[in-house]
């Protein structure tokens, strides 16, 4: 694939320099080097760091990369998995981490106004003592809202809460050619013409830089119970899982763990969870008597379809050590090989909810076809299932190997009807698979981003501009 | 040799480990104050991955990032892999020193304790000799604060614990730090010679001595707070009956684990203890952990400032502590941050000193 360099020059750095201070831009070696990667696999360096303070600074950066045709990659905590803030083509990285203000929190409205660098935890601090909170991705103590709502974010609660779209009436937007707009309103509803503020959430830095964001708010729940399951096959626990949804009960968290993350788990922590095929692990919360009734019934549809261990609690502390499980189970994971590193590769694929134990058996079986691992998990009340690839990242045959098994693995999920990522986005990583997914889609997507973008300057070849494999500006030294 | 990065190499596996994930970088109180991803424990192991790979040459910002780190280990704490971060961080520092990267403050500093054996350089240092039943290692600290330790050891005495005290130097802690491993191999020989350390149990006023003599000499130590907790239930004390708040040391909290003994203390004093926002496992650094008051004393004057903004929030009358590199630290911002904000400074006490206080 041709990747035609987007560069900035001394002059243009200078210039930027002029509009934000000089303090604010970065050019030494380290920064450019650690601004190339995100929490994926690839890299790739900037020219120059900047740290913008106003919506005016961005806009004026942005028209001069029109005129100099030079990239602009926003950029927020820089947790995202797919090499989403890498600057393939070289240009300016804006860090976002610094606009980090909450402006406005009115619970009379159900809405917050925060500055895109706020941190999601940081959000949810603010918002506990007012009784609400928005739901958050598990990297909530690192990601910004910003890259939360350009990568669609979501998390375990998903099921019953929704995902960041759920959550965005409006914004201020520093669009593609300079121009500083608002999308969406203060209002919980409108029905006033494009929801423009929709069209930027998963957009991943490509279509606009967003400076401003209204959230509306989801209260925090009364009362938490938990639950866990075990049972002998993982078909079993899928029927549960199906049967707790048609029901319909929503709850908070429904995870299901499969018998090599339990093995897992117990090798690294000694836990004793009961050996078992498939384990489910539930919470309800909300207001009591609500999650007293949803508890039984699921606790009913468990033992229906043959749980042989059940535990249940409503004390918190109880509630934290049955998920301790859950909470150990990436670090155990990758202590199943403790000379392997993780890679974000096919982490977080998402199914029909009936076909997750489906899925978990098809890419256990691919994996055994490999000398790497993948062991599957993943939150299956709402279908998105989650694998940690383990390999010897500088070992070129693992590489390949990787490359096979995802493909293979892939070609699964769009069998059962599913999609190549549930909550983490496209970038470089899964470019390839998204094209086999969404086919028909992405001549509108790109008719979207030729017209908003015409010089192609935010965040250039991600996506469905990304031609490659992922196999390419990968942050290990390895030739391939 | 100098080519390559030995030291880093040997720990390529903790930087492997590191799934870049981010989570240390809210707890890193270097990046809390700087903002810019170089001065997270995250970009600090991305560029120490790099040396070693060869993608990554260092310049100017690698060594001030890898000199600002205070070594406050928080960041291990947080890392979901357990990546050794601060152990990376040291690693990094033995290498550039190694290739002659370094400043002034430090070299005079190598200097006091290799041609004097005590930071301070102080050549009249007066040593309480005395025979007793368990060994005390004072520390260059507490050794130049000659009245007060005279006074902690009758403390100690009152309480019915005998230290035994010989001729000590520096136990090395410094050198480690700031990367001099060939003076601090140097030191620790010369420490040997003099003190015995023979695995028998000892104990010492200075948290960072205490983390240096168990991790580096093997030595079973004890900090004096965790048998003076033991002894005040049987003393006759006065109530101080002030209204404060602890400050952990790192070394001592997420070090030693050495956390319900001070707040125990302060209780058993009459004290009522109003706890900051980051306290325990999760404290955060005053500012003078990590040698950083020799490379940055700006930075570690805002990170001294934030700690006592927490401490201001609490309400309380003074803000204690069991460490003397904490207490000098803590002293000084809050002077700053007086002056900024037009108030008086918060009383800043080593927790040693109330006990003394108290005893009747
Ligand atoms: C351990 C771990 C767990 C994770 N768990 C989850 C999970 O449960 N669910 C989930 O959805 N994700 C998860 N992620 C992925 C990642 O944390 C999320 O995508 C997060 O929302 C990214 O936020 P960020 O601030 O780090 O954004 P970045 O990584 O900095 O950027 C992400 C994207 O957003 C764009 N962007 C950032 N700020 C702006 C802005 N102001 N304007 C326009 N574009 C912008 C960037 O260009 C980029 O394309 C996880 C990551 C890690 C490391
Ligand atoms: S040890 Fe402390 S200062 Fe150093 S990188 Fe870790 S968190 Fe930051
Ligand atoms: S050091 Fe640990 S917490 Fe920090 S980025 Fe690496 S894995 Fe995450």
């Amino acid at each position: 694939m041709e990747i035609i360099q987007k560069r900035a020059d001394q002059d243009v750095i200078n210039t930027i320099a002029s509009i934000v201070g000089q303090d604010r831009v970065r050019t030494s070696k380290a920064d450019l080097y650690v601004y190339g990667f995100d929490a994926g696999m690839h890299r790739n360096c900037p020219d120059a760091v900047v740290r913008p303070s106003s919506p005016e600074e961005i806009a004026q950066i942005v028209r001069l990369a029109n005129r100099k045709n030079f990239a602009v990659i926003p950029r927020g905590a820089g947790t995202a998995l797919c090499g989403h803030v890498t600057p393939i083509a070289g240009g300016v990285v804006l860090d976002m981490q610094g606009l980090n203000n909450i402006l406005e929190i009115s619970s009379g409205d159900l809405l917050c106004i925060v500055q895109p660098g706020v941190v999601c935890d940081h959000l949810n601090a603010a918002l506990k003592p007012y009784r609400f909170f928005i739901p958050g991705p598990a990297s909530s103590e690192a990601a910004t809202l910003g890259g939360m709502v350009a990568t669609n974010a979501s998390g375990a609660k998903a099921l019953k809460y929704g995902a960041t779209r759920d959550y965005v009436i409006g914004m201020q937007v520093v669009m593609p050619t300079g121009e500083i707009v608002r999308f969406g309103t203060k209002t919980l509803k409108n029905s006033s013409g494009y929801q423009m503020e929709k069209l930027m959430i998963g957009m991943e830095g490509t279509l606009g830089i967003i400076t401003e964001i209204t959230l509306k708010l989801a209260p925090l729940p009364e009362k938490t119970a938990a639950c866990t399951a075990s049972f002998q096959k993982l078909l079993q626990a899928g029927q549960t899982v199906a049967d707790i949804i048609a029901k319909p009960i929503f709850p908070a968290q429904l995870e299901l763990m499969s018998e090599m993350c339990i093995r897992a788990v117990n090798k690294a922590t000694g836990l004793n969870l009961p050996e078992a095929d498939g384990m489910l692990l539930i919470a309800c919360d909300g207001h009591p008597e609500a999650v007293n009734d949803e508890i039984r019934s699921i606790r009913q549809l468990c033992d229906k379809n043959g749980a042989f261990h059940m535990q249940y609690t409503e004390d918190p502390t109880q509630i934290e050590a049955l998920w301790r499980g859950r909470k150990q189970m990436i670090p155990s994971l990758s202590a199943l090989k403790p000379e392997f590193s993780t890679v974000m590769l096919a982490d977080d694929m998402a199914v029909p909810i009936s076909k997750v134990p489906e899925a978990v058996t098809g890419f256990i079986e691919i994996q055994n076809r490999y000398d790497i691992y993948i062991p599957p998990y993943g939150h299956a009340g709402d279908g998105n299932l989650h694998t940690k690839v383990l390999l010897d990242p500088e070992n070129p045959d693992h590489w390949r190997q990787a490359e096979k098994a995802v493909q293979e693995i892939y070609d699964l999920v769009l069998k059962l009807g599913g999609t190549v990522t549930g909550e983490h986005g496209v970038a470089i990583s899964k470019a390839s698979y998204f094209k086999q997914e969404r086919a028909d889609a992405i001549p509108f997507m790109r008719a979207i981003k030729r017209t908003l973008d015409p010089n192609n300057i935010l965040n250039p070849y991600k996506i469905f501009d990304w031609e490659d494999s992922f196999l390419t500006h990968l942050r290990y030294p390895v030739e391939l | 040799m100098q080519d390559k990065y030995i030291d880093l190499e040997t720990l390529k596996q903790e930087m492997l480990t590191c799934t870049m994930c981010g989570f240390c970088k809210q707890v890193c109180p270097v990046f809390l104050d700087v903002g810019w991803d170089t001065g997270s424990p995250r970009g600090r192991m991305t560029m120490a991955y790099g040396l070693i790979t060869g993608e990554f040459e260092p310049d100017e910002t690698f060594r001030e990032r890898i000199f600002q780190c205070t070594q406050c280990t928080d960041c291990y704490r947080r890392c979901p892999s357990s990546a050794k971060c601060p152990d990376v961080v040291l690693a990094a520092r033995r290498e550039l020193v190694r290739r002659g990267f370094i400043n002034p403050a430090q070299t005079k500093l190598v200097e006091n304790v290799c041609n004097t054996g005590n930071i301070f350089a102080d050549l009249d240092v007066e040593f309480p000799e005395q025979n007793g039943e368990i060994p005390l290692f004072i520390g260059c600290q507490h050794l130049s604060r000659p009245n007060n330790t005279k006074k902690t050891i009758k403390l100690l005495q009152a309480l019915k614990i005998y230290p035994k005290i010989i001729r000590e130097v520096c136990c090395g802690f410094p050198l480690a730090i700031m990367g001099f491993e060939k003076e601090h191999q140097e030191q620790k020989s010369r420490l040997e010679s003099i003190f015995p350390m023979n695995g028998d149990p000892m104990i010492t006023f200075c948290p960072s001595c205490l983390m240096h003599l168990k991790k580096e000499y093997g030595q079973p130590v004890q900090h004096v707070l965790q048998i003076i907790n033991n002894k005040l239930d049987d003393a006759p004390l006065d109530m101080i009956g002030k209204t404060v708040t602890y400050h952990d040391p790192c070394d001592l909290s997420r070090g030693a684990g050495v956390i319900d003994e001070p707040r125990e203390i302060l209780r058993k004093i009459g004290c009522d203890l109003r706890e900051m926002t980051h306290v325990k496992k999760e404290s955060r650094c005053c500012g003078g952990g990590g040698g950083i008051l020799t490379w940055d004393e700006s930075l570690s004057d805002r990170m001294g400032m934030a700690r006592i903004a927490e401490a201001v929030n609490t309400g309380a009358e003074m803000i204690v502590t069991s460490c003397p590199t904490c207490e000098q630290t803590l002293k000084k911002s809050a002077r700053n941050y007086a002056e900024k904000n037009s108030t008086k400074p918060l009383p800043v006490r080593h927790i040693l000193d109330l006990v003394i206080k108290a005893i009747k």
